[in-house]
C-alpha cells in the first residue's frame, strides 16, 4: 500500500541540490528539474548496475537533427554518476536503452516540505 | 578480493612539485596540466565518476575517497595505484623533463600513498621514451617492495616487443617486478595514433577502438619478439583494453603463426601458450553484452578466461565496474581467480600478502 512519506524540507533541496531519502528499505532521490521548476522523485538505483543513479547530474540531453550538429533537447535529463546513462525524469525510462526503466515517484509540496509517495 | 586498477590523482599541485628536481619545477608548475600532453579530443562529460559533484568536496581519485569507496566498501584486501594522468609522462616530447617527473611521481606516490594507506600498493612509472633512463629509475625505485609492477602506456612510438625497450624489462625481471601496460596515451605527444588510421575523432572512437587495438598490437608485439623467452620469470598485465575480443585475435594469431613462424622462429610453441604462461588482462571494462553473458564466457573460458583474468574497478573513473556486479556476472568457479587469486600469482611475493 502506497503512502505519502515526509521527507524533507524544500529548503533543504535548494541547498543541497537533492534529497536522497529512505523509504521502506529503498532510496529514492528527490531532484529538482529546472525547466519548469517541477520536482522529480526516481529510485536511487540505476537498472543498469545498480549505481546510485539520482547522484548524477540533471541537464539536458543532446540531439543531432544531422551529423555534425548538436543542439539540446527541450527537457532536462538525468545522467547516472555512473558509465553516463541517460533517464527520463518523469517516466524513469532510460534513453540510452528503452528496455530498462527506473521507478518514478509522486512528489508534492506541503507547507514548504517534500512527500513522496511511495 | 584484489583490486589490480585504482587510480590516484595529483590534487595538490604545489606538495607535487615540491617533489621535481628544483631546476625542472619552474618548468612544471608553468606548463598546463604538469606539462604532460593532451589527447586531440576530449571527454564528452569528464573522466571521474559524478557522485557527489554537486557536493562540496568533490575529490575523486584523492586519499580518503579511495579508502572509503573503493578498499573499504569491497572489503578489498589490496589496491593496486596506477597514476591517472601521468601514466603517459612517457609520450612527452623531452626525455629529461619525463625522467624527473617519473622520479618525482615515484617518490610522492611513496610518501603521500604508501606510507598512509598499507592496502595500497604502487606502480613504477618510467620514462619509456628513453629505455636506459627508464631502467634506472625502475631500478631505484624498486629498493622499496611496496612497489610491484612498472607501469607502462599502451600509447606509444613503438610496440613494446621492439628490442629498444629490452631495458625496462631486463630492469622489471631483475627487480621482481611485473609489468603492467594500461591503456592510456594512444595518439598523445609523440604517441602513434590510436586504431592505426589516424588521429580518432572522438573520444567514443577511443574508448571503443583505440584504447583496445593499442593493447592488442602490445600483446601481439610482446610475443612475437620473444620477450618471454628472453625473461621467462616475466609476467605482463593488460589493462583496460577490453577482454571480448582477446579469443579471436588468440584463434588469429596461432593460425597465422603456424603459417608464417619462420619470421619469428624463436616462438616454438603456440602464442596462445605463451599469453597463458605470462599475460593476464584486467577485468574493467568487461564489456556490456546485452543478455549475451553467457556466450562471453564460453569464449573467454577457450582463452584461458578463468586463469588470466585479473579483477579491476578502474576506480574512479566514469566507466569503472562495481566489484559486487561483476562477482555476479562472473561464472562461480571463476570467481575466487578472478577476484583474488590470479592476481595475488602474478604479483607474487612483492604484493606482501603476509603483510597485510
Amino acid at each position: 500500500m502506497r503512502e505519502w512519506h515526509d521527507v524533507a524540507p524544500v529548503a533543504q533541496l535548494d541547498r543541497d541540490g537533492r534529497i536522497i531519502a529512505r523509504i521502506g528499505g529503498r532510496e529514492i532521490g528527490v531532484l529538482r528539474d529546472s525547466t519548469d521548476d517541477s520536482l522529480k522523485a526516481l529510485r536511487n538505483r540505476c537498472p543498469h548496475v545498480g549505481s546510485p543513479l539520482c547522484r548524477g547530474s540533471v541537464r539536458r540531453r543532446e540531439r543531432g537533427s544531422a551529423p555534425g550538429r548538436y543542439e539540446l533537447e527541450p527537457g532536462n535529463v538525468l545522467r547516472c554518476p555512473h558509465h553516463g546513462w541517460e533517464f527520463d525524469l518523469s517516466t524513469g525510462v532510460c534513453l540510452d536503452d528503452p528496455a530498462m526503466r527506473v521507478a518514478v515517484y509522486e512528489v508534492r509540496v506541503v507547507d514548504d516540505r517534500i512527500h513522496v509517495l511511495a | 578480493m584484489i583490486d589490480c586498477d585504482i587510480h590516484h590523482v595529483v590534487a595538490d599541485q604545489d606538495e607535487f612539485l615540491s617533489y621535481l628536481d628544483p631546476g625542472q619545477r619552474e618548468w612544471f608548475k608553468t606548463r598546463g596540466d604538469l606539462g604532460l600532453p593532451g589527447y586531440p579530443w576530449s571527454h564528452p562529460f569528464g573522466f571521474a565518476l559524478e557522485d557527489g559533484l554537486h557536493e562540496p568536496g568533490y575529490a575523486p581519485g584523492a586519499l580518503e575517497r579511495i579508502g572509503r569507496e573503493a578498499l573499504d566498501a569491497y572489503g578489498a584486501e589490496i589496491g593496486i595505484l596506477h597514476a591517472n594522468d601521468a601514466s603517459t609522462v612517457s609520450l612527452m616530447a623531452s626525455p629529461y623533463r619525463a625522467a624527473a617527473f617519473a622520479r618525482a611521481h615515484n617518490d610522492w606516490v611513496r610518501d603521500r600513498w604508501l606510507d598512509d594507506e598499507p592496502r595500497l600498493r604502487g606502480s613504477i612509472l618510467c620514462p619509456a621514451q628513453d629505455p636506459l633512463a627508464a631502467a634506472r629509475e625502475i631500478r631505484r625505485a624498486a629498493e622499496d617492495d611496496r612497489f610491484v609492477e612498472v607501469l607502462l602506456c599502451a600509447g606509444s612510438e613503438r610496440p613494446y616487443g621492439e628490442p629498444r625497450y629490452l631495458p625496462i624489462f631486463e630492469a622489471a625481471a631483475e627487480c621482481g617486478l611485473q609489468v603492467a601496460i594500461h591503456t592510456s596515451g594512444e595518439g598523445m605527444g609523440i604517441a602513434a595514433p590510436g586504431g592505426g588510421v589516424g588521429p580518432h575523432t572522438f573520444y567514443i572512437e577511443w574508448h571503443t577502438v583505440g584504447s583496445a587495438t593499442s593493447v592488442m598490437s602490445h600483446m601481439v608485439s610482446l610475443i612475437c619478439n620473444g620477450l618471454f623467452e628472453r625473461f621467462p620469470t616475466l609476467k605482463v598485465m593488460l589493462l583496460e583494453g577490453g577482454v571480448a575480443w582477446l579469443p579471436g585475435l588468440l584463434w588469429r594469431l596461432d593460425t597465422n603463426w603456424r603459417g608464417l613462424r619462420a619470421e619469428v622462429p624463436w616462438i616454438e610453441r603456440k602464442p596462445s601458450e605463451i599469453l597463458r604462461d605470462h599475460i593476464r588482462f584486467s577485468t574493467q571494462p568487461l564489456e556490456h553484452t546485452d543478455g549475451n553473458d553467457e556466450l562471453l564466457f564460453e569464449m573467454l573460458d577457450a582463452a584461458g578466461g578463468p586463469d588470466i583474468l585479473c579483477f579491476a574497478s578502474d576506480y574512479p573513473h566514469w566507466d569503472w565496474d562495481d566489484p559486487k556486479h561483476v562477482l555476479t556476472r562472473l561464472p562461480k568457479d571463476w570467481r575466487d581467480r578472478v577476484m583474488h587469486d590470479n592476481a595475488a600469482a602474478f604479483y607474487g611475493e612483492r604484493l606482501g600478502l603476509a603483510r597485510v
